[in-house]
């Protein structure tokens, strides 16, 4: 007989803005967890696929003989055996190619008894190409008479965006100051610790399963279907750990169909896992595209119109990479107050990788630009760059001229901070006036802010996510979500809310959210969504099944339900906090009266927003977020070494729920960004890779992460779970402009084609102090 | 499935040595098919991307003891080839004896590397961003070689300067084997330098590197040897620049002279890493750097 | 086939006897032929660190060792750090400061840190981003492992190390 007393129950004390444990962190800090790279399962065949390693090319004679005679190999598959499963955003890829179109095409893959069978295997196969004039910029492909890339995308034209609001004619004329710029941001990729990996595996009734990294489980059924034939009902994912996704896993890359493929044709689970060569040449990058750009504003700073120009590298295939306008528009459109706008974008077929989505989806090279004209304004008409953003910052209520709906808007809240607890105003005018004095070191601090989607971003027709939660007569809750965990720390948010809502010790969660066999659709982990949608569908779960419980509780104990709640696991009386019965006891004999009840509730939440629409005019997101970073850094002047001394970030994030994984997704998302400001850069030469491993492609190390000065400005959300917004994408999109404008401030010099690695900075200070001597 | 190479489709190992002692290594040497295993830090990489194949044995040297050590003797400073980059890193007695040697061990790779690589591998690598050349160059350092001929063990020394032919390529014979490298101890108003580029302590190949060494009395420098990495096919000795400053006092124009010196000796390429014009530029600037930090002391 | 040879040597306190190829890496006898995954393969070329592990109390990166010379060694992998009664206080510290996101790089960290706090029990913030160089992770932002490094360092709880200190503080008799 359990006993309940009042004393013993505490009080109500919240668990949102607590620092929580990821659930899966102990797993992994021993080793123990099993990730899909670790995986083996019985009668696994190794799967291997031979790259073009050439841009552009017509296959002349393909010869799989005497692969397939050596012993040990079960299957090769060649572009005839996917010829007509076509997938991807406008059906041009196909997993296995009859055409090379770039470095990393599929040309032929093996399945066989080992990774080194397969690997002997692919140096049987004979391919004879013929190479082809290629196309490795967009405006060379664009160029009538370029070499035509897909024969049905004529012009090698893929993706075209485009939007007006207002008179951009006038608004010109009507500007005293106007900025022209042309910016290119360059190829980056995401190195997941984790390579690519896949695992498929067909039953007899033709059913697939496929283990595999993807952060988006029910669109991938979609998306991979057309590429293997089959009816998207027909396949299972299963999602077991990655190691890392920031969006390389939104896409179906061809070696998942390849891996499906091989298991189809040898009747075995078939496994491909790329190496970290592979890795660098076969996923995706961030997309690479020119934009130019200009911003106008009258003599008392206030901004009057903003058009941009873009041009894609689409690559050679059509995925994610070139539907990034979507969100750049956004941001051309809604990055401060902007009464005119004109946006246009062409995604344009080159012979170069193609991109994927990848944290910040195009918003990092849009703010890269918009970030910076919004500095060079400030300079023109002489205002200090805080005041400048200040007197153009949307106040919450106003609407972008794309519909975007600011209800809390808190960019004026995270600008001062920001300023403020880094001393802007004032080091900004000591270091400017420091810039043209002799010294090989130079100071710089730099400001910049963005706008995001904060609340899912409805590109699909849905942006929902189904929940399940179900307790068992131990009071143990289990949550069977479709929120996918990448690293992330969604498990730690539901865990938390859980807990927050039943009153239940977080151990005592349990998600499942890793089947779709299981779990119920949810549009994946992007557009910094789920702890917004996820929160809030785990959090109405929650609700149902405390209602269940407390009208059971009502009936059982003779007091109204509304005068209970669940705390420290027990029913308690709200008004005085005392217990009144063990939870676990409540839930046994709820299941075992003569009316017997479970408590197994199920919801779906849609957020209330619009969907994206072929116009682009729509309030497509149930939240919109600011951030505001502030880099103070130490030019090398001679040797072009950026330093980054400090930043400081102030971003409105509706509210805390788990403080700790917030700092840490905003300590990692800046880490990224830093890569793309400084250091990280494919060079893609002619359209081939030429630093594919970590040796040339620098990720920021440890001794390089400065340290964060990180304030949360919780702006209250209405539609957000406990006032929550979308947070992980805006420390990736906003620190490289915050370092480009402070390496202004240093050096008086601009860097507008990314990274601004020390040769870019050496010469371009260089080049500017000899024009300053000649001119002299 | 660890994208291990393991049985990448290369002549055939028949045969795995470890010897303790070294003349069993020379005489498994001797027929010039062995593939030399030490910390394994270049072998691994350069062979799995297939830029190096394996010979028919595969030499651990690792394990013989006599090739461990740093040895301070009759004025000479001896560092066995299997001596590893962290036991320079940490050695007191270096520290003391040749700071520069310390100094650019910490700029070495990563400390997992550190803990493997051996200073003889380095070396024999001949790499032209190897980061042990350019201040072993300035110590003067020659290579020990030794090779099992008729019956006994032979040696000989060859200066470190005249050891590298090119990328990958050294001076030493296939049946032979790196054992050491050795260098007078420097005098007591020997100075040195070395500087490496890249915003990283660590875990960077150079975009260039320059080491400084000479003696400075009242001023004035002699012996000077400059030595830099990353500008050239080799690790390479920059006379024209140690000719400017031979004799001279450390003053502006010395350092200037020096300077421009510096595009008599550096020949460098474009590459993945840099462009020829940046290496030259970070040349100068290293140059300059280098002599005003001595000149500050 | 390369030449296969015998070897023994310590595992985490076990002793271990196999065959391995001549060619073969630690690595993927760790993961391959010993079902040790623990251990992550993420580069391959000594470039990540994800590999990291200990042999005669030094850390190294798997993926460049030959199999061929753990013979006669003491290995210790991630897998052995884990105390009888739970986590290594380093691992604890991962947990709970918030150091593990996708975890991946994250065996490979632990032990590193685990020997940077053997050999300097009073590591500093900067000795230990000095010490994690060769280790990349994409996820963290190495913010919240030096923090957890950190929240170890003065606790000797990495203790049994030889005393050595790294970072050229107190260098070794030489």
């Amino acid at each position: 007989m359990e006993k309940t007393t009042a004393a013993s129950s505490p009080a109500k004390q919240t668990l949102i803005g607590q620092r929580i444990k990821k659930p899966d962190a102990p797993d992994k800090a021993t080793g123990k967890t099993r990730y899909i790279n670790d995986m083996v399962l019985p009668q696994m065949l190794f799967g291997k696929v031979l790259f073009a390693g050439r841009p552009h090319a017509r296959i002349v004679r393909l010869d799989t003989t005497a692969a397939e005679k050596l012993p040990g190999v079960h299957a090769v598959l060649t572009g005839k055996d996917a010829a007509g499963l076509k997938f991807g955003f406008v059906r041009d890829n196909v997993a296995l190619k009859d055409k090379v179109r770039c470095e990393h095409d599929e040309i032929a893959a093996v399945a066989a008894e080992t990774e080194d069978i397969a690997r002997r295997a692919l140096e049987l196969i004979e391919v004879e190409y013929e190479d082809l004039p290629g196309v490795f910029t967009p405006e060379a492909g664009a160029k009538e008479g370029a070499p035509l890339i897909h024969e049905n995308f004529p012009g090698n034209k893929s993706l075209h965006f485009e939007i007006q609001h207002g008179d951009l004619a006038a608004a010109e004329a009507g500007s005293d100051l106007i900025v022209d710029n042309v910016f290119r941001p360059h190829h980056v990729t995401h190195c997941c610790m984790g390579t690519s990996c896949a695992i498929a595996d067909f039953d007899h009734n033709g059913k697939l399963t496929i283990w595999t990294q993807t952060q988006y489980p029910y669109n991938y059924k979609m998306d991979l279907a057309p590429a293997l034939g089959i009816n998207p009902g027909d396949i299972r994912v299963i999602q077991p750990p990655v190691g890392g996704a920031f969006g390389s896993k939104l896409d179906v890359y061809p070696y998942e169909p390849i891996a499906a493929l091989l298991a189809k044709k040898t009747g075995r689970p078939v496994k491909v896992m790329y190496s970290r060569e592979e890795e660098f040449k076969a996923s995706p990058t961030r997309q690479a595209a020119i934009i130019h750009m200009r911003t106008g504003c009258t003599r008392d700073g206030t901004l009057t119109f903003r058009a941009a120009d873009v041009l894609l590298d689409n690559g050679a295939y059509t995925s994610w990479g070139p539907t990034i306008p979507v969100i750049m528009m956004r941001t051309v459109s809604g990055h401060y107050r902007v009464p005119v706008v004109d946006f246009k974008a062409q995604a344009i077929y080159t012979n170069n990788p193609y991109a994927g989505s990848f944290r910040g989806y195009g918003n990092v090279q849009t703010t890269y630009a918009t970030a910076q004209q919004m500095d060079m304004l400030a300079d023109m008409v002489d205002m200090d760059p805080l005041a400048f953003h200040l007197k153009n910052a949307q106040k919450s209520g106003e609407v972008t001229p794309q519909k975007s709906f600011l209800r809390e808007c808190a960019l004026t809240e995270c600008l001062q901070t920001a300023a403020e607890a880094s001393d802007y105003s004032r080091k900004r005018k000591e270091y400017a006036a420091l810039r043209e004095q002799p010294g090989r070191y130079k100071k710089g601090i730099g400001l910049a802010s963005s706008i995001h989607n904060a609340g899912g971003a409805k590109i699909h027709k849905s942006d929902g996510i189904g929940t399940i939660l179900k307790m068992d007569d131990y009071a143990r809750v289990t949550v069977i979500t479709g929120a996918s965990e990448i690293g992330q720390g969604i498990d730690a948010v539901i865990t938390l809310i859980v807990a927050e809502e039943l009153g239940v010790p977080l151990e005592h969660v349990t998600i499942v959210n890793n089947d779709s066999d299981i779990a119920p659709w949810d549009v994946g982990v992007h557009a910094s969504r789920t702890t917004f949608i996820a929160g809030n569908g785990t959090r109405r779960a929650a609700r149902k099944a405390k209602e269940q419980i407390l009208r059971a509780a009502e009936k059982m104990l003779g007091e109204p339900a509304q005068g209970l709640a669940l705390r420290g696991g027990s029913v308690v009386r709200d008004r005085d906090g005392a217990a009144l019965i063990k939870l676990d006891r409540l839930l046994r004999q709820m299941h075992f009266q003569p009316e017997p009840e479970l408590v197994m509730v199920t919801d779906y939440y849609e957020p209330k927003s619009e969907p994206e629409g072929a116009k682009h005019i729509s309030d497509h997101s149930a939240a919109y977020s600011h951030a505001v970073h502030i880099a103070e850094i130490t030019v090398d002047t001679l040797t072009g070494e950026i330093t980054v001394d400090k930043v400081t970030v102030a971003q409105d994030v509706g509210r805390v729920i788990n403080r700790m994984g917030l700092e840490g997704q905003i300590e990692g998302g800046i880490a990224i960004g830093l890569g793309y400001a400084l250091s990280e850069n494919m060079r893609i030469e002619n359209g081939m890779l030429r630093n594919p491993g970590f040796r040339d492609y620098k990720l920021i190390t440890a001794p390089e992460m400065p340290p964060l000065d990180l304030h949360f400005i919780e702006s209250d959300c209405a539609e957000g779970p406990y006032g929550a917004k979308g947070i992980s994408e805006l420390p990736t999109i906003v620190i490289a402009p915050a370092i480009a404008n402070a390496l202004y401030n240093a050096t008086g010099v601009r860097i507008f084609n990314p990274p601004m690695s020390p040769e870019t900075v050496a010469r371009a200070i260089h080049e500017k102090r000899q024009a300053t001597t000649q001119a002299a | 499935m660890t994208h291990d190479n393991t049985n990448r489709v290369t002549p055939e190992i028949s045969a795995y040595l470890a010897p303790r002692r070294l003349d069993e290594a020379l005489q498994a040497m001797a027929d010039g098919d062995a593939t030399v295993l030490c910390g394994g830090t270049d072998l691994a990489p350069q062979t799995e991307s297939g830029a190096r194949q394996y010979k028919a044995k595969l030499l651990n040297i690792r394990r013989i003891d006599s090739l461990h050590g740093i040895e301070i003797k009759g004025g000479e400073i001896r560092i066995g080839a299997a001596t590893t980059i962290s036991d320079i890193r940490r050695s007191a007695a270096l520290a003391e004896a040749a700071p520069v040697l310390t100094e650019a061990a910490g700029h070495f790779a990563s400390e997992q590397i550190r803990n493997a690589a051996s200073v003889g591998g380095n070396l024999c690598n001949a790499s032209p961003a190897g980061d042990m050349s350019p201040p072993l160059l300035t110590l003067d350092a020659a290579v020990e070689l030794a090779c099992w001929r008729d019956g006994a063990m032979q040696t000989r020394r060859v200066a470190l300067d005249q050891f590298f032919l090119g990328p990958g390529k050294t001076v030493k014979q296939p049946e032979e084997l790196l054992t050491a490298v050795v260098f007078k101890q420097p005098a007591a108003d020997f100075v040195g330098r070395f500087r490496k580029s890249g915003p990283r302590p660590a875990l960077e190949i150079s975009t260039v590197s320059v080491a400084f060494g000479a003696r400075l009395v009242q001023g004035k420098l002699s012996s000077v040897r400059v030595a830099m990495g990353a500008v050239a096919p080799t690790p390479l000795r920059a006379r024209h620049v140690e000719a400017a400053l031979e004799g001279q006092p450390l003053n502006d124009a010395a350092i200037a002279a020096a300077v421009a010196a510096t595009a008599q000796d550096a020949k460098p390429i474009d590459d993945v890493r840099a462009s020829a014009w940046y290496r030259a530029h970070l040349v100068r600037v290293f140059v300059e750097e280098v002599l005003n930090d001595v000149r500050r002391d | 086939m390369s030449v296969e040879t015998e070897i023994r040597f310590r595992l985490n306190g076990r002793e271990v006897c196999l065959k391995v190829p001549a060619t073969m890496k630690t690595l993927a006898m760790l993961r391959d032929k010993l079902g040790m995954t623990g251990t992550k393969y993420a580069c391959g070329e000594g470039e990540c660190g994800a590999c990291t592990i200990k042999v005669d109390g030094k850390t190294v990166n798997s993926c460049l060792m030959y199999a061929v010379d753990c013979d006669g060694r003491e290995l210790v992998t991630v897998e052995g750090l884990r105390a009888p009664d739970g986590l290594h206080p380093v691992q604890q510290a991962f947990v709970d400061h918030g150091a593990v996101q996708c975890g991946f790089c994250t065996p490979g960290m632990i032990v590193q840190a685990h020997y940077l706090l053997e050999n300097n029990p009073g590591l500093t913030r900067e000795e230990a981003q000095r010490g994690l160089e060769g280790n990349l992770c994409r996820c963290t932002g190495y913010t919240k492992v030096l923090d957890a490094v950190e929240a170890v360092a003065g606790k000797g709880a990495c203790a049994g190390g030889k005393g050595a200190c790294l970072g050229g503080r107190a260098p070794d008799a030489a």
